[in-house]
Protein backbone atom coordinates (compact mmCIF):
# COMPACT_ATOMS: atom_id res chain seq x y z
CA UNK A 1 0.00 0.00 0.00
CA UNK A 2 1.35 3.37 -0.94
CA UNK A 3 1.30 5.86 2.29
CA UNK A 4 0.04 9.06 2.14
CA UNK A 5 3.17 11.16 2.92
CA UNK A 6 4.53 9.32 -0.65
CA UNK A 7 1.79 10.16 -2.38
CA UNK A 8 1.72 13.91 -1.59
CA UNK A 9 5.63 13.77 -1.79
CA UNK A 10 4.95 12.53 -5.67
CA UNK A 11 2.44 15.26 -6.23
CA UNK A 12 4.58 18.10 -4.72
CA UNK A 13 8.07 16.98 -7.34
CA UNK A 14 5.47 16.64 -10.29
CA UNK A 15 3.95 20.09 -9.39
CA UNK A 16 7.53 21.02 -9.22
CA UNK A 17 8.72 19.67 -12.57
CA UNK A 18 5.87 21.15 -14.06
CA UNK A 19 6.48 24.41 -12.55
CA UNK A 20 10.09 24.44 -13.62
CA UNK A 21 9.27 22.91 -17.32
CA UNK A 22 7.05 26.13 -17.76
CA UNK A 23 10.49 28.12 -16.79
CA UNK A 24 12.45 26.61 -19.69
CA UNK A 25 9.70 27.21 -22.34
CA UNK A 26 10.07 28.57 -25.48
CA UNK A 27 7.64 29.35 -28.24
CA UNK A 28 8.57 26.21 -30.53
CA UNK A 29 8.53 28.36 -33.55
CA UNK A 30 10.69 30.74 -32.31
CA UNK A 31 12.92 27.80 -31.48
CA UNK A 32 13.07 26.56 -35.39
CA UNK A 33 12.77 29.71 -37.05
CA UNK A 34 16.83 30.74 -38.08
CA UNK A 35 17.90 33.79 -36.72
CA UNK A 36 16.93 37.08 -39.33
CA UNK A 37 19.07 39.61 -40.99
CA UNK A 38 19.03 42.82 -40.36
CA UNK A 39 16.69 44.70 -42.27
CA UNK A 40 17.08 48.23 -43.53
CA UNK A 41 15.21 50.93 -43.45
CA UNK A 42 14.77 54.81 -43.25
CA UNK A 43 12.64 56.41 -40.22
CA UNK A 44 12.10 60.15 -40.46
CA UNK A 45 15.69 60.51 -42.16
CA UNK A 46 17.55 57.97 -40.02
CA UNK A 47 18.83 54.82 -41.68
CA UNK A 48 18.05 52.30 -39.43
CA UNK A 49 18.86 48.53 -39.60
CA UNK A 50 17.29 45.68 -37.49
CA UNK A 51 15.89 42.35 -36.66
CA UNK A 52 13.68 41.18 -33.84
CA UNK A 53 13.85 37.54 -32.52
CA UNK A 54 10.96 38.37 -29.76
CA UNK A 55 13.98 37.64 -27.03
CA UNK A 56 13.57 39.57 -23.90
CA UNK A 57 16.88 42.12 -24.26
CA UNK A 58 17.64 44.39 -26.94
CA UNK A 59 20.65 45.65 -28.34
CA UNK A 60 20.45 49.30 -29.58
CA UNK A 61 23.12 50.90 -30.96
CA UNK A 62 24.61 54.06 -33.34
CA UNK A 63 27.47 53.27 -35.40
CA UNK A 64 28.69 56.87 -37.10
CA UNK A 65 30.92 56.92 -39.41
CA UNK A 66 33.64 58.13 -36.99
CA UNK A 67 36.53 55.53 -36.90
CA UNK A 68 40.24 56.35 -36.71
CA UNK A 69 39.87 56.33 -40.49
CA UNK A 70 37.60 59.41 -40.79
CA UNK A 71 39.51 61.37 -37.94
CA UNK A 72 40.69 64.90 -39.34
CA UNK A 73 43.14 65.00 -36.44
CA UNK A 74 44.82 62.52 -34.77
CA UNK A 75 43.30 60.65 -30.86
CA UNK A 76 39.65 62.54 -32.09
CA UNK A 77 38.00 59.11 -32.25
CA UNK A 78 39.07 58.00 -28.80
CA UNK A 79 38.13 61.51 -27.03
CA UNK A 80 34.40 61.00 -28.87
CA UNK A 81 34.18 57.61 -27.64
CA UNK A 82 35.45 58.68 -24.09
CA UNK A 83 33.10 61.67 -24.14
CA UNK A 84 30.18 58.85 -25.54
CA UNK A 85 27.65 59.51 -22.10
CA UNK A 86 29.00 62.11 -20.52
CA UNK A 87 26.76 65.71 -19.28
CA UNK A 88 24.64 66.78 -21.60
CA UNK A 89 21.97 69.44 -21.99
CA UNK A 90 19.80 67.97 -20.54
CA UNK A 91 21.34 65.75 -17.51
CA UNK A 92 24.95 64.76 -16.12
CA UNK A 93 27.03 61.87 -16.86
CA UNK A 94 25.99 60.61 -13.56
CA UNK A 95 23.00 61.04 -13.75
CA UNK A 96 22.82 59.00 -16.88
CA UNK A 97 24.96 56.07 -15.21
CA UNK A 98 22.64 56.41 -11.99
CA UNK A 99 19.08 56.00 -14.39
CA UNK A 100 20.80 53.19 -16.48
CA UNK A 101 21.73 51.07 -13.47
CA UNK A 102 18.49 51.71 -12.17
CA UNK A 103 16.68 50.18 -15.40
CA UNK A 104 19.62 47.08 -15.78
CA UNK A 105 21.12 48.51 -18.93
CA UNK A 106 24.27 48.85 -19.91
CA UNK A 107 26.06 51.03 -22.23
CA UNK A 108 29.20 51.00 -24.05
CA UNK A 109 31.24 52.96 -26.70
CA UNK A 110 34.22 51.36 -28.96
CA UNK A 111 35.57 51.71 -32.35
CA UNK A 112 36.82 49.80 -34.82
CA UNK A 113 39.29 51.67 -37.70
CA UNK A 114 36.08 52.52 -39.66
CA UNK A 115 32.93 53.42 -37.13
CA UNK A 116 32.39 54.63 -33.72
CA UNK A 117 29.94 52.49 -31.73
CA UNK A 118 27.59 53.68 -28.99
CA UNK A 119 25.58 50.71 -27.39
CA UNK A 120 22.96 50.03 -25.19
CA UNK A 121 21.94 46.43 -24.08
CA UNK A 122 18.46 46.87 -21.99
CA UNK A 123 15.31 45.18 -21.44
CA UNK A 124 12.66 45.14 -24.42
CA UNK A 125 10.41 47.50 -22.49
CA UNK A 126 12.92 50.24 -22.12
CA UNK A 127 13.20 51.03 -25.37
CA UNK A 128 11.88 54.37 -25.44
CA UNK A 129 13.99 55.36 -22.80
CA UNK A 130 17.37 54.57 -24.26
CA UNK A 131 16.47 55.81 -28.09
CA UNK A 132 16.45 58.76 -26.19
CA UNK A 133 19.18 58.61 -24.46
CA UNK A 134 21.08 57.81 -27.15
CA UNK A 135 19.54 60.72 -29.68
CA UNK A 136 20.59 63.13 -26.86
CA UNK A 137 23.94 62.03 -26.24
CA UNK A 138 24.87 62.17 -30.14
CA UNK A 139 22.87 65.63 -30.19
CA UNK A 140 23.23 67.43 -26.60
CA UNK A 141 26.80 66.44 -25.29
CA UNK A 142 28.37 69.30 -23.90
CA UNK A 143 31.98 68.74 -24.39
CA UNK A 144 33.15 70.56 -21.36
CA UNK A 145 36.86 71.62 -20.72
CA UNK A 146 36.77 70.21 -16.88
CA UNK A 147 35.72 66.76 -18.16
CA UNK A 148 38.18 66.73 -20.51
CA UNK A 149 40.66 67.42 -18.36
CA UNK A 150 39.38 65.51 -14.90
CA UNK A 151 37.91 62.24 -17.06
CA UNK A 152 38.47 61.65 -20.91
CA UNK A 153 42.41 62.86 -20.57
CA UNK A 154 43.15 60.37 -17.49
CA UNK A 155 40.97 57.55 -19.00
CA UNK A 156 43.04 57.49 -22.09
CA UNK A 157 46.23 57.56 -20.75
CA UNK A 158 44.97 54.56 -18.63
CA UNK A 159 44.11 52.57 -21.67
CA UNK A 160 47.65 53.76 -23.55
CA UNK A 161 49.03 51.63 -20.87
CA UNK A 162 47.74 48.51 -22.10
CA UNK A 163 48.13 49.02 -25.73
CA UNK A 164 50.23 45.94 -25.81
CA UNK A 165 52.91 44.71 -28.49
CA UNK A 166 50.50 42.92 -30.82
CA UNK A 167 48.27 45.77 -30.97
CA UNK A 168 51.09 48.30 -32.15
CA UNK A 169 52.49 45.75 -34.98
CA UNK A 170 49.02 45.49 -35.67
CA UNK A 171 48.81 49.06 -36.15
CA UNK A 172 52.40 49.08 -37.78
CA UNK A 173 51.25 47.07 -40.50
CA UNK A 174 48.33 48.94 -41.27
CA UNK A 175 50.29 52.03 -41.12
CA UNK A 176 53.07 51.35 -43.99
CA UNK A 177 49.94 49.14 -45.81
CA UNK A 178 48.00 52.12 -45.88
CA UNK A 179 49.60 55.38 -45.10
CA UNK A 180 46.94 57.78 -44.30
CA UNK A 181 43.67 56.56 -43.45
CA UNK A 182 43.01 52.89 -42.34
CA UNK A 183 46.36 53.56 -41.66
CA UNK A 184 46.00 55.40 -38.16
CA UNK A 185 46.60 53.73 -35.38
CA UNK A 186 43.64 52.04 -33.45
CA UNK A 187 44.80 53.46 -30.16
CA UNK A 188 46.97 55.94 -29.90
CA UNK A 189 50.08 54.91 -27.86
CA UNK A 190 51.48 57.20 -24.98
CA UNK A 191 54.45 58.23 -27.35
CA UNK A 192 52.04 59.40 -30.38
CA UNK A 193 51.87 63.08 -29.47
CA UNK A 194 48.26 63.27 -30.16
CA UNK A 195 48.07 66.45 -27.09
CA UNK A 196 48.19 69.04 -29.35
CA UNK A 197 45.33 67.85 -31.53
CA UNK A 198 43.01 66.50 -28.82
CA UNK A 199 41.11 68.63 -26.79
CA UNK A 200 37.46 69.62 -26.13
CA UNK A 201 36.84 71.20 -28.76
CA UNK A 202 38.23 69.79 -31.94
CA UNK A 203 36.19 66.41 -30.12
CA UNK A 204 33.28 68.80 -30.10
CA UNK A 205 34.03 69.85 -34.25
CA UNK A 206 34.53 65.79 -34.86
CA UNK A 207 31.39 65.42 -33.36
CA UNK A 208 29.34 67.83 -35.58
CA UNK A 209 31.05 66.80 -38.28
CA UNK A 210 29.96 62.94 -37.78
CA UNK A 211 27.17 62.63 -35.50
CA UNK A 212 24.21 63.70 -38.62
CA UNK A 213 21.47 61.83 -40.07
CA UNK A 214 23.91 61.47 -43.24
CA UNK A 215 26.79 59.66 -41.09
CA UNK A 216 25.11 57.51 -38.91
CA UNK A 217 23.36 54.41 -38.63
CA UNK A 218 20.60 52.88 -35.78
CA UNK A 219 21.07 48.86 -35.58
CA UNK A 220 18.56 47.30 -33.43
CA UNK A 221 18.97 43.68 -32.66
CA UNK A 222 16.00 42.46 -30.94
CA UNK A 223 13.59 45.69 -30.96
CA UNK A 224 10.21 45.46 -33.28
CA UNK A 225 9.73 47.56 -36.07
CA UNK A 226 6.91 49.12 -35.26
CA UNK A 227 8.67 50.69 -31.57
CA UNK A 228 11.87 51.77 -33.47
CA UNK A 229 9.04 53.29 -35.95
CA UNK A 230 7.54 55.42 -33.10
CA UNK A 231 10.24 56.70 -30.89
CA UNK A 232 13.34 57.21 -33.42
CA UNK A 233 11.01 59.64 -34.85
CA UNK A 234 10.44 61.79 -32.43
CA UNK A 235 13.35 61.41 -30.18
CA UNK A 236 15.65 61.77 -33.09
CA UNK A 237 14.19 65.35 -34.24
CA UNK A 238 17.17 67.04 -32.72
CA UNK A 239 20.08 65.21 -35.08
CA UNK A 240 21.46 67.50 -37.22
CA UNK A 241 20.30 66.42 -40.66
CA UNK A 242 23.84 67.65 -42.66
CA UNK A 243 27.35 67.75 -41.60
CA UNK A 244 28.95 70.81 -40.38
CA UNK A 245 32.93 69.78 -40.55
CA UNK A 246 34.69 67.90 -42.94
CA UNK A 247 35.86 63.79 -42.28
CA UNK A 248 38.64 63.06 -43.70
CA UNK A 249 37.36 60.68 -46.39
CA UNK A 250 40.27 59.47 -48.66
CA UNK A 251 40.07 56.42 -50.62
CA UNK A 252 42.42 53.71 -49.54
CA UNK A 253 45.27 52.78 -51.19
CA UNK A 254 47.56 49.63 -50.81
CA UNK A 255 51.54 50.57 -50.42
CA UNK A 256 53.22 47.79 -48.43
CA UNK A 257 55.98 48.79 -47.16
CA UNK A 258 58.03 47.84 -43.37
CA UNK A 259 58.28 49.31 -39.69
CA UNK A 260 60.17 48.53 -36.99
CA UNK A 261 59.52 49.64 -33.75
CA UNK A 262 61.73 49.05 -30.59
CA UNK A 263 59.71 47.61 -27.18
CA UNK A 264 60.60 46.10 -24.23
CA UNK A 265 58.83 42.94 -23.27
CA UNK A 266 57.42 40.18 -25.40
CA UNK A 267 57.75 40.78 -29.12
CA UNK A 268 55.55 40.90 -32.45
CA UNK A 269 55.71 39.94 -35.65
CA UNK A 270 53.20 41.13 -38.43
CA UNK A 271 53.52 39.99 -42.00
CA UNK A 272 50.59 41.60 -44.14
CA UNK A 273 48.91 41.38 -47.67
CA UNK A 274 46.03 42.96 -49.65
CA UNK A 275 42.75 41.15 -48.79
CA UNK A 276 38.87 40.81 -49.20
CA UNK A 277 37.19 43.88 -48.45
CA UNK A 278 33.63 44.47 -47.58
CA UNK A 279 32.88 45.60 -50.80
CA UNK A 280 34.36 42.97 -52.60
CA UNK A 281 34.52 39.68 -51.02
CA UNK A 282 37.60 37.55 -52.15
CA UNK A 283 36.54 33.54 -51.51
CA UNK A 284 40.20 32.79 -52.25
CA UNK A 285 41.73 35.17 -49.38
CA UNK A 286 39.15 33.76 -46.84
CA UNK A 287 39.82 30.24 -47.65
CA UNK A 288 43.79 31.33 -47.20
CA UNK A 289 43.05 32.53 -43.90
CA UNK A 290 41.42 28.97 -43.32
CA UNK A 291 44.50 27.11 -44.48
CA UNK A 292 46.93 29.12 -43.06
CA UNK A 293 44.82 29.04 -39.57
CA UNK A 294 46.64 29.23 -36.60
CA UNK A 295 43.77 28.98 -34.00
CA UNK A 296 43.16 25.80 -32.62
CA UNK A 297 39.69 24.21 -33.38
CA UNK A 298 40.09 21.39 -30.59
CA UNK A 299 40.85 21.37 -27.36
CA UNK A 300 44.52 20.49 -25.77
CA UNK A 301 46.05 20.40 -29.32
CA UNK A 302 48.14 22.94 -31.30
CA UNK A 303 46.01 22.30 -34.54
CA UNK A 304 47.06 21.35 -37.60
CA UNK A 305 46.81 24.22 -39.98
CA UNK A 306 49.87 25.40 -41.36
CA UNK A 307 50.65 28.16 -38.85
CA UNK A 308 49.83 25.58 -36.31
CA UNK A 309 52.17 23.38 -37.68
CA UNK A 310 54.82 26.63 -37.79
CA UNK A 311 54.27 27.32 -34.61
CA UNK A 312 54.96 23.97 -32.91
CA UNK A 313 58.43 24.45 -34.32
CA UNK A 314 59.11 26.99 -31.51
CA UNK A 315 57.10 27.06 -28.11
CA UNK A 316 56.87 30.22 -26.80
CA UNK A 317 55.16 31.99 -29.49
CA UNK A 318 52.20 31.70 -31.37
CA UNK A 319 50.79 32.38 -35.00
CA UNK A 320 47.19 32.92 -36.47
CA UNK A 321 46.16 34.20 -39.70
CA UNK A 322 43.15 36.73 -39.96
CA UNK A 323 41.68 39.07 -43.01
CA UNK A 324 40.83 42.36 -41.46
CA UNK A 325 37.97 43.76 -44.07
CA UNK A 326 36.95 47.42 -44.32
CA UNK A 327 34.69 48.74 -47.02
CA UNK A 328 37.28 49.52 -49.69
CA UNK A 329 40.19 47.29 -48.65
CA UNK A 330 40.62 44.30 -46.94
CA UNK A 331 44.37 43.43 -45.08
CA UNK A 332 45.21 39.53 -44.81
CA UNK A 333 47.83 39.16 -41.95
CA UNK A 334 49.47 36.76 -40.02
CA UNK A 335 50.40 37.69 -36.66
CA UNK A 336 53.01 35.97 -34.54
CA UNK A 337 53.02 37.08 -30.72
CA UNK A 338 55.29 35.95 -28.25
CA UNK A 339 59.47 35.92 -27.25
CA UNK A 340 61.58 37.39 -29.56
CA UNK A 341 63.12 34.28 -30.76
CA UNK A 342 60.61 32.18 -31.21
CA UNK A 343 58.79 34.51 -32.80
CA UNK A 344 61.45 34.86 -35.35
CA UNK A 345 61.67 30.82 -36.12
CA UNK A 346 57.73 31.20 -36.64
CA UNK A 347 57.96 33.75 -38.82
CA UNK A 348 60.32 31.92 -40.76
CA UNK A 349 58.62 28.74 -40.65
CA UNK A 350 55.47 30.75 -41.81
CA UNK A 351 56.47 32.41 -44.92
CA UNK A 352 58.54 29.11 -45.52
CA UNK A 353 55.17 27.61 -45.74
CA UNK A 354 53.54 30.39 -47.32
CA UNK A 355 56.49 29.47 -50.25
CA UNK A 356 56.08 25.74 -49.88
CA UNK A 357 51.80 26.61 -51.03
CA UNK A 358 53.00 28.80 -54.08
CA UNK A 359 55.71 25.43 -55.14
CA UNK A 360 53.96 22.60 -54.08
CA UNK A 361 50.53 20.93 -54.54
CA UNK A 362 47.55 21.50 -51.27
CA UNK A 363 46.47 18.27 -50.12
CA UNK A 364 42.08 17.92 -51.49
CA UNK A 365 42.08 17.42 -47.92
CA UNK A 366 43.65 20.67 -46.54
CA UNK A 367 41.62 22.14 -48.58
CA UNK A 368 38.19 20.90 -47.99
CA UNK A 369 38.87 21.60 -43.94
CA UNK A 370 40.09 25.25 -44.70
CA UNK A 371 36.68 25.71 -46.78
CA UNK A 372 34.74 24.47 -43.72
CA UNK A 373 36.61 26.60 -41.44
CA UNK A 374 36.21 29.98 -43.82
CA UNK A 375 32.16 29.11 -44.04
CA UNK A 376 32.32 28.72 -40.22
CA UNK A 377 33.48 31.62 -40.01
CA UNK A 378 31.37 33.77 -42.07
CA UNK A 379 28.29 32.24 -40.92
CA UNK A 380 29.08 32.82 -37.26
CA UNK A 381 29.92 36.42 -37.96
CA UNK A 382 26.61 37.36 -39.83
CA UNK A 383 25.13 35.65 -36.81
CA UNK A 384 26.57 36.22 -33.95
CA UNK A 385 24.67 39.99 -32.19
CA UNK A 386 28.13 42.04 -31.53
CA UNK A 387 30.14 41.77 -34.92
CA UNK A 388 27.06 41.94 -37.19
CA UNK A 389 25.69 44.97 -34.92
CA UNK A 390 28.45 46.87 -36.49
CA UNK A 391 28.97 44.82 -39.97
CA UNK A 392 25.67 45.97 -40.33
CA UNK A 393 25.64 49.91 -39.20
CA UNK A 394 29.03 49.82 -41.03
CA UNK A 395 27.42 48.55 -44.14
CA UNK A 396 24.54 51.83 -44.38
CA UNK A 397 27.15 54.19 -42.94
CA UNK A 398 29.20 53.37 -46.38
CA UNK A 399 25.95 52.64 -48.61
CA UNK A 400 27.47 49.31 -49.75
CA UNK A 401 25.25 46.49 -50.05
CA UNK A 402 24.79 44.15 -47.22
CA UNK A 403 27.14 40.91 -47.44
CA UNK A 404 25.12 38.03 -49.57
CA UNK A 405 26.10 35.56 -47.41
CA UNK A 406 24.44 32.82 -49.76
CA UNK A 407 26.81 34.23 -52.65
CA UNK A 408 29.51 33.82 -50.40
CA UNK A 409 29.37 30.67 -49.20
CA UNK A 410 29.04 29.52 -52.81
CA UNK A 411 31.72 31.14 -53.77
CA UNK A 412 33.63 29.67 -50.94
CA UNK A 413 32.79 26.43 -52.70
CA UNK A 414 33.79 26.89 -55.68
CA UNK A 415 37.61 28.06 -54.59
CA UNK A 416 40.22 24.74 -56.04
CA UNK A 417 43.81 24.10 -55.26
CA UNK A 418 44.79 26.03 -58.43
CA UNK A 419 42.84 28.84 -57.65
CA UNK A 420 44.57 29.48 -54.35
CA UNK A 421 48.11 28.40 -55.50
CA UNK A 422 47.31 31.80 -57.96
CA UNK A 423 46.38 33.53 -54.71
CA UNK A 424 49.19 33.15 -52.80
CA UNK A 425 51.19 33.46 -55.55
CA UNK A 426 49.89 36.84 -56.76
CA UNK A 427 50.19 37.93 -52.65
CA UNK A 428 54.24 36.48 -52.44
CA UNK A 429 55.09 38.47 -55.40
CA UNK A 430 53.42 41.91 -54.88
CA UNK A 431 54.83 44.35 -51.84
CA UNK A 432 53.76 43.07 -48.00
CA UNK A 433 53.66 45.28 -45.43
CA UNK A 434 55.89 43.72 -42.35
CA UNK A 435 55.67 45.35 -38.67
CA UNK A 436 58.53 43.94 -36.13
CA UNK A 437 57.53 45.36 -32.67
CA UNK A 438 59.96 44.38 -30.10
CA UNK A 439 63.36 43.18 -29.75
CA UNK A 440 65.00 44.21 -33.12
CA UNK A 441 67.86 42.99 -32.89
CA UNK A 442 66.41 39.14 -33.21
CA UNK A 443 63.54 39.76 -35.26
CA UNK A 444 63.95 39.48 -38.67
CA UNK A 445 64.13 41.83 -41.48
CA UNK A 446 61.81 41.19 -44.18
CA UNK A 447 64.09 41.05 -46.72
CA UNK A 448 65.64 38.22 -44.31
CA UNK A 449 62.11 36.47 -44.87
CA UNK A 450 62.74 36.38 -48.53
CA UNK A 451 59.25 39.22 -48.58
CA UNK A 452 58.91 42.03 -51.43
CA UNK A 453 58.61 45.14 -49.29
CA UNK B 1 23.33 84.06 5.59
CA UNK B 2 20.21 84.89 3.75
CA UNK B 3 21.19 87.56 1.53
CA UNK B 4 18.94 90.09 0.69
CA UNK B 5 20.70 90.41 -2.76
CA UNK B 6 18.30 88.45 -5.02
CA UNK B 7 15.56 90.60 -3.86
CA UNK B 8 16.71 93.77 -4.55
CA UNK B 9 17.97 92.36 -7.88
CA UNK B 10 14.34 91.11 -9.05
CA UNK B 11 13.64 94.66 -8.68
CA UNK B 12 14.94 97.38 -11.29
CA UNK B 13 13.82 100.37 -9.03
CA UNK B 14 15.39 99.02 -6.06
CA UNK B 15 18.74 97.58 -7.64
CA UNK B 16 19.07 101.22 -9.18
CA UNK B 17 18.24 103.10 -5.74
CA UNK B 18 20.68 100.92 -4.05
CA UNK B 19 23.69 100.62 -6.76
CA UNK B 20 25.65 103.85 -5.41
CA UNK B 21 24.79 102.25 -2.09
CA UNK B 22 26.65 99.13 -3.43
CA UNK B 23 29.84 100.65 -5.32
CA UNK B 24 30.76 102.73 -2.21
CA UNK B 25 30.43 99.77 -0.03
CA UNK B 26 32.98 97.81 -2.86
CA UNK B 27 35.14 100.24 -2.98
CA UNK B 28 34.85 101.30 0.91
CA UNK B 29 36.02 97.23 1.56
CA UNK B 30 39.24 98.06 0.07
CA UNK B 31 40.24 95.43 -1.83
CA UNK B 32 40.02 97.22 -5.13
CA UNK B 33 42.52 99.82 -4.32
CA UNK B 34 45.02 96.54 -3.90
CA UNK B 35 44.18 95.23 -7.14
CA UNK B 36 42.08 92.56 -6.38
CA UNK B 37 38.54 91.13 -7.29
CA UNK B 38 36.14 90.31 -5.21
CA UNK B 39 35.99 86.75 -6.22
CA UNK B 40 40.07 86.72 -5.38
CA UNK B 41 38.94 86.57 -1.36
CA UNK B 42 36.91 83.16 -1.81
CA UNK B 43 38.47 81.31 1.14
CA UNK B 44 40.42 78.16 -0.93
CA UNK B 45 40.96 76.28 1.86
CA UNK B 46 37.67 73.97 1.27
CA UNK B 47 37.76 71.30 -1.81
CA UNK B 48 34.86 72.67 -3.72
CA UNK B 49 36.78 75.99 -4.11
CA UNK B 50 40.10 73.92 -5.15
CA UNK B 51 38.24 71.84 -7.41
CA UNK B 52 36.73 75.17 -9.79
CA UNK B 53 40.12 76.64 -9.29
CA UNK B 54 41.57 73.43 -11.15
CA UNK B 55 38.92 74.24 -13.42
CA UNK B 56 40.17 77.83 -14.44
CA UNK B 57 41.76 78.15 -17.70
CA UNK B 58 45.02 78.55 -17.81
CA UNK B 59 45.58 82.95 -18.51
CA UNK B 60 43.12 83.51 -15.90
CA UNK B 61 44.57 81.42 -12.84
CA UNK B 62 47.67 83.05 -13.84
CA UNK B 63 46.19 86.30 -13.57
CA UNK B 64 44.44 85.40 -10.14
CA UNK B 65 47.97 84.44 -9.08
CA UNK B 66 49.35 87.88 -10.24
CA UNK B 67 46.37 89.67 -8.30
CA UNK B 68 46.94 88.30 -5.27
CA UNK B 69 50.88 88.19 -4.96
CA UNK B 70 50.85 92.10 -5.63
CA UNK B 71 48.22 92.20 -3.17
CA UNK B 72 50.08 90.51 -0.48
CA UNK B 73 53.48 92.80 -1.81
CA UNK B 74 51.34 95.86 -1.48
CA UNK B 75 49.46 94.74 1.87
CA UNK B 76 53.52 93.91 3.84
CA UNK B 77 54.62 97.61 2.31
CA UNK B 78 51.53 98.83 3.69
CA UNK B 79 50.47 100.67 0.62
CA UNK B 80 48.21 101.18 -1.81
CA UNK B 81 47.82 101.11 -5.55
CA UNK B 82 48.06 104.53 -7.67
CA UNK B 83 44.49 105.07 -8.17
CA UNK B 84 45.04 104.52 -11.89
CA UNK B 85 45.86 100.96 -11.49
CA UNK B 86 42.37 100.11 -8.89
CA UNK B 87 40.07 97.44 -10.28
CA UNK B 88 37.41 99.39 -12.09
CA UNK B 89 34.18 98.18 -11.14
CA UNK B 90 33.40 96.81 -14.37
CA UNK B 91 36.44 94.82 -14.14
CA UNK B 92 35.34 93.35 -11.23
CA UNK B 93 33.39 90.75 -12.29
CA UNK B 94 32.61 86.86 -11.26
CA UNK B 95 35.04 84.69 -12.99
CA UNK B 96 35.19 81.72 -10.22
CA UNK B 97 31.75 82.03 -8.19
CA UNK B 98 29.93 80.10 -11.13
CA UNK B 99 32.46 77.53 -11.13
CA UNK B 100 31.96 76.88 -7.69
CA UNK B 101 28.63 76.88 -7.51
CA UNK B 102 28.32 74.96 -10.35
CA UNK B 103 30.82 72.39 -8.49
CA UNK B 104 28.18 72.47 -5.51
CA UNK B 105 24.83 71.89 -8.27
CA UNK B 106 26.84 68.77 -8.94
CA UNK B 107 27.96 67.18 -5.35
CA UNK B 108 24.34 68.42 -4.31
CA UNK B 109 23.18 65.70 -7.56
CA UNK B 110 25.37 63.08 -6.34
CA UNK B 111 24.27 62.72 -2.99
CA UNK B 112 20.68 62.82 -3.91
CA UNK B 113 21.30 60.01 -6.79
CA UNK B 114 23.38 58.09 -3.73
CA UNK B 115 20.50 57.99 -1.45
CA UNK B 116 18.00 57.68 -4.33
CA UNK B 117 15.40 54.85 -3.37
CA UNK B 118 12.93 53.38 -5.64
CA UNK B 119 8.97 53.56 -4.73
CA UNK B 120 7.38 51.19 -6.53
CA UNK B 121 4.12 51.89 -7.80
CA UNK B 122 2.78 48.81 -8.11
Amino acid sequence: MISRSALSRGSQLALRSQGASKLAQRGFAAVASPKASYEPTTIAGVKVASRDDNGPTTRLAIVAKAGTRYQPLPGLTVGLEEFAFKNTQKRSALRIAREVELLGGQLSAYHTREALVLQANFLRGDLPYFTELLAEVIAETRYTTHEFHEEVEHIIHLKQAKVNAAAIALDAAHSAAFHTGLGAPLYPTSNTPVASYLNENAVADFAAAAYNTANIAVVADGASQGGLTKWIEPFFKGVPKQPTGQLNATASKYFGGEQRIAKTGPSSFVIAFPGSSLGAFQAETAVLVGLLGGESNIKWAPGFTLLSKASAEAPGAHAYASNYAYSDAGLLTIQINGQASAVRKVAEESVKALKALVSGTIAQEDLVKAISKAKFDLLAASETSGSGLVHAGAELIHGGKPLQVAESVKALESVTAEKLTAAAKALLEGKASVAAVGDLYILPFAEDLGLKV
Amino acid sequence: MASLAPYILTRPWLTKLLKPVANWYASAAGYRQLGLRADDLINEENEDVLKALGRLDARESYDRIFRIRRAVQLSLQQKILPRTEWTKPEEDVKYLEPLVEQIKKENAEKEALDHLSIVKKH
